[in-house]
């Protein structure tokens, strides 16, 4: 399904985004449905590796990257369309780390770095690692090799890491270094250790990838947010058409009714959030994909603890979704860069785009 | 060459739209309006409409066989867009000519009614809404002003509230009673009622912020012609949900368009004086998240319009959506701007500079977003029921 898209030159439209949209959610809807990822985190089924090889061979680890690396060329909307429905079905594996760095790589590496990293990123042979929060450390650079700890977004297998120096981002292979996993509330994706002595890097990235990576990763963080938040909704609402208490279905109750109206209110505007800063992405000075990140997984947080509220009992138990989609929704809010601080940058942001006299608001080209 | 002669090159429409508003808004008419007497405000929004109507934008949106210029819903986004842009007075007064009435005639009007009271409009008859009552708000349907067939009139007598101009309309849409012993949605006619009959009697509401914006109709042996009746006896409720739907955001996105505007204004003001509040990390933070809420709104109203053109749209449930979302944030940036103007913001004067010249003014005013067309918890029920598909019970 996902092949067509890479014959379209230039930026995709919307009717090819609805068909890949339909295409990702289907089969997802089918592969990592409540029953798989609850076998998944009970440790009954790789659902992680067969989710990654069904999302390399149908494109989807290319989306984002140019055609002529082997990707499909989608942009920014295409990216925030596939986390979203990797979120909506809390699908499990690294595809926030691994796609946010090939598209700090397609950004700012030269084109034999591109040449080199792009089609394995693509095709899947690797996945990579990157920091949790991408400004807050850096890697001791000697001027050959990098040494150092840091906390990862990524699987355990992770091939390579994208990570800071003093002022430029190195790729380095990780085979045969010192990984260690660390256990999370959220059971479907993983944070690494990552403990380098004196590793030579296999690539060089100017200062430009730290800028790539962190909006790559605020756009990916903020649709998988959204999407989660949907989808954790909109099984609630089903749960509580089905709940009786008092001789009638819980749906009915008008208490009840308005909570869910304002959640489904709040899902939409954080809808509009995500387009806009896809749409947006590296312009006005990143300030929407800054607030999107801000915006979008606050709202989530909010979303999936009144889900887990309004299941009532069942709510705070294992086999139930609801804690699943919190426990995404709560690693989401910390990802990338304290919220606090991206609403910071944006304020910054658009004041400098204000004092060159130009406005950041515009939406019609 | 006028302006719609450009409808088939939207940029060169845009540039006329804009070039005409460049020419014809008055400077200073935000601060003249701010404190006119309600004789200045009608002259004033008679001569809007008047100019409007000069340049073939009073209905621009209505079939060409109705004297409308059947514009598109991109001619209308553009026009709308430029209102905003230029901080151009809005057509408050005329809402319901130009929005509810046609809304109501196109679908449910004889031939008759359609080429009378809609040639009207372009000339500048104003046209109130008689809906609510003082016991029936929210529970529309449980109205009970009555209407009584008298050989080939009907008689009317009962009370209206929430008439929004209705001291200055010509006309009125009305709901009345015609079956009191029918289940109360099936006993409801739809009415045209000349607001010069003898025993319609106005009288203003003063609200909370000051304005006489509504106002109460008392009706006492008001007789109606029967042809003035739309649709058929005891079949007014479906015809009023026209009315109720007509709407559907045109109003909410030129408001959007110019809060969009405002808050730019504000902004550039306070980068530029070095506003206090811009060092407060807590207030800087709140700000930008406004941003990015009026931007998602502003995506928002742009989908709902483009999904009125599809058919089926009436089943959606993104205006009451918009709605919500749309006033609620509204409240929330009056309520910021309430907070930061400190006690100066809480004398009675407007402060020097609009926008948000008198946040407490502002502020005050958006419940007629969070109240009026529908208080926001019927949104909710609305949403909930017909959106999320919970259960009435």
């Amino acid at each position: 399904m996902a092949t067509t898209a890479s014959e379209t030159a230039g930026p995709p439209d919307q009717a090819t985004l609805d068909a890949l949209r339909d295409g990702v959610a289907g089969v997802l809807a089918e592969q990592s449905g409540s029953t798989a990822v609850h076998a998944f985190i009970d440790g009954k089924r790789p659902l992680d590796r067969d989710l990654w090889s069904q999302a390399a061979s149908l494109g989807w680890l290319g989306f984002g990257i140019p055609d002529e690396y082997g990707g499909l060329g989608l942009g920014a909307r295409g990216l925030a369309i596939l986390h979203a429905e990797l979120g909506r079905q809390a699908a499990p594996g690294p595809y926030i780390a691994t796609l946010s760095a090939a598209q700090a790589v397609a950004d700012a590496g030269n084109d034999s770095i591109r040449q080199a990293w792009l089609p394995r990123f693509a095709s899947g042979e690797i996945s990579a690692a990157v920091p949790a929060t991408p400004g807050s450390a850096a890697l001791a650079w000697s001027g050959q090799a990098v040494s150092g700890t840091l906390r990862c977004l990524g699987a355990p297998d992770a091939g390579v890491l994208l990570a800071p120096v003093a002022d430029a981002w190195v790729l380095v292979e990780l085979a045969g270094a010192d990984v260690t996993a660390t256990p999370m509330w959220d059971p479907t994706r993983t944070v690494i250790d990552i403990r380098l002595q004196q590793a030579k890097p296999a690539a060089l990235l100017d200062d430009g990838a730290g800028a790539a990576l962190t909006r790559a990763m605020a756009l990916a963080v903020a649709a998988d947010s959204a999407g989660a938040a949907r989808s954790i909704t909109e099984r609630t609402i089903a749960y509580m058409k089905t709940r009786e208490q008092f001789g009638q279905p819980i749906a009915g109750f008008q208490a009840l009714k308005h909570r869910a109206a304002d959640l489904a209110t709040k899902l939409a505007v954080a809808d509009e959030m995500v387009a806009h800063a896809a749409e947006r992405a590296a312009a006005d000075a990143d300030i929407w994909v800054m607030l999107a990140k801000a915006e979008v997984t606050e709202a989530a947080v909010f979303v999936t603890t009144d889900c887990v509220q309004l299941h009532g009992g069942v709510g705070f138990t294992w086999d139930f979704d609801p804690h699943i989609f919190l426990k995404r929704a709560r690693l989401n809010e910390v990802l990338v860069m304290a919220n606090p601080v991206l609403r910071d940058q944006a304020a910054a942001g658009l004041a400098a785009v204000t004092q060159a006299g130009r406005s950041a608001l515009e939406l019609e080209p | 060459m006028s302006i719609l002669d450009k409808q088939n090159d939207l940029p060169a429409f845009r540039q006329a739209v804009r070039g005409w508003l460049g020419d014809v808004v008055p400077s200073g008419w935000k601060a003249r309006m701010a404190s006119a007497s309600n004789d200045e405000f009608i002259a004033f929004q008679r001569w809007w409409m008047a100019e409007r109507s000069k340049a073939g934008l009073a209905i621009p949106h209505w079939p060409k066989d109705y004297g409308g210029a059947g514009l598109s819903l991109r001619h209308l986004i553009v026009i709308a867009d430029e209102i905003a842009r230029a901080d151009a007075p809005q057509a408050r007064m005329f809402t319901i000519s130009l929005i509810h009435l046609p809304g109501t005639l196109f679908p449910h009007g004889t031939e008759a009614q359609k080429r009378r009271h809609l040639a009207g409009v372009a000339k500048g008859d104003v046209w109130c809404q008689g809906f609510s009552e003082p016991n029936s708000g929210s529970d529309l349907a449980s109205l009970r002003c009555r209407a009584v067939r008298d050989g080939d009139h009907y008689v009317i007598n009962g009370q209206k509230i929430w008439s929004s101009y209705s001291m200055y309309a010509d006309w009125c849409i009305l709901l009345t009673r015609t079956d009191p012993d029918a289940p109360k949605h099936r006993g409801i006619s739809y009415f045209i009622m000349d607001m010069r009959s003898p025993g319609v009697e106005v009288r203003p509401i003063r609200q909370a912020n000051g304005r006489s914006e509504f106002g109460e109709l008392f009706l006492t042996d008001v007789r109606i012609p029967a042809e003035n009746m739309i649709g058929r006896e005891n079949d007014g409720w479906r015809v009023a949900q026209a009315t109720l739907a007509s709407e559907r955001g045109v109003i909410a996105f030129e408001g959007a368009e110019r809060q969009r505007y405002e808050i730019e204004a504000f902004y550039r003001r306070a980068l530029a004086s070095g506003a206090p509040w811009l060092r407060d990390d807590q207030l800087r933070r709140e700000f930008v998240g406004f941003l990015a809420e009026i931007q998602a709104g502003r995506h928002l109203l742009r989908r709902l319009l483009e999904e009125n053109e599809r058919p089926g749209a009436s089943a959606s449930v993104l205006p009451s959506i918009v709605k919500l979302s749309g006033t609620a944030l509204r409240q929330r940036i009056c309520s910021f701007m309430t907070r930061i103007a400190g006690v100066d913001g809480q004398a009675f004067a407007m402060l020097a500079e609009a926008p948000f010249g008198s946040p407490m003014f502002e502020f005050m005013g958006a419940f007629t977003g969070t109240i009026a067309g529908g208080t926001n918890e019927i949104m909710r029920n609305i949403i909930a029921e017909r959106g999320l598909g919970m259960p009435r019970v």
